[in-house]
């Protein structure tokens, strides 16, 4: 994607997918709940884009509400 | 007898508008545009509404050569009532869940990532009509609406029908796209090339 300028963050299920879409939500941190993009994984999954900028807050919130993160990508 | 249609140096709507009126009279229109943008625009009105259109560059413009109907093959019968040759993509979303499973939240979950997605594969659909619980999907604050918006801007065509609209009571609410009818629905799935049902 050209000019993109976000990061996506990988979780262990869906519901936790819509658990961090909501707390970042919560935290007036911008995000999208997205299918995972098929250069970082290729079986079927969603994950919560958000901002690169926001990556620390983001992970931050996510941390502090007990969230595990998988992983965090540049896309 | 083809109608010619000049729109060089003409701003748009009129290219479109002037196209459409002369295919009211005519099988076959010729438009005559002299810049890409009014190229796609006069290409697209004509081919949603099942025309073929074949453009030719020449020095002086370019020339869309527009047919109603299919392409006539080399020493071929037309057929009659056959779909155009490739034909307009048509996408039905019948629900506003994708799936039949009996878990709202995963055909929700499902949806959003399928008008996520559409963003970025090809090829675009023509037109997307949503009925039944679908047009809740085109409503303010729906999951999708801002997918559907830029799908919109990208020249895909956005319908809801109006009844399903009615019926939840959200006919003053849809955000993106034309309210429709079954008439409207009806033709276009007929004359699509191509229709996909969520």
């Amino acid at each position: 994607m050209t000019g993109s300028q976000h990061a996506v963050i990988l979780v262990y299920s869906t519901s936790h997918a819509l658990r961090a879409e909501r707390l970042l939500q919560q935290a007036g941190i911008g995000s999208k709940l997205i299918p995972v993009p098929r250069h970082v994984r290729s079986d079927c999954g969603v994950c919560v884009r958000i901002e690169r900028a926001d990556q620390e807050a983001a992970l931050q919130a996510l941390e502090a509400a007990g969230v595990e993160i998988e992983g965090v990508h540049r896309i | 007898m083809t109608q010619i249609v000049d729109a060089r140096g003409l701003p748009c709507p009129q290219p479109v508008i002037m196209t459409r009126h002369a295919l009211r009279e005519s099988d076959k229109v010729t438009t005559i545009v002299d810049n890409e943008t009014t190229r796609h625009n006069v290409t697209r009105m004509a081919e949603r509404a099942g025309c073929v259109v074949r453009a030719e560059e020449k020095e002086d413009g370019i020339y869309l050569h527009i047919t109603k109907g299919e392409i006539p093959q080399e020493g071929v019968a037309p057929q009659p009532a056959a779909a155009p040759v490739g034909g307009l993509l048509v996408l039905l979303v019948p629900s506003e869940f994708m799936g039949r499973g009996e878990h709202t939240e995963l055909g929700r979950i499902l949806i959003r990532g399928f008008f996520h997605t559409l963003g970025e594969v090809e090829p675009l659909p023509n037109t997307v009509i949503f009925f039944n619980s679908g047009v809740k999907l085109v409503v303010e604050g729906s999951p999708v609406v801002e997918d559907l918006q830029t799908l919109h801007d990208r020249g895909v065509e956005i319908l809801a029908c109006g009844t399903c609209l009615g019926y939840y009571d959200l006919k003053e609410k849809a955000a993106v796209g034309e309210v429709s009818n079954m008439y409207t629905i009806a033709e276009t799935m007929l004359r699509a090339g191509k229709v996909i049902s969520l």
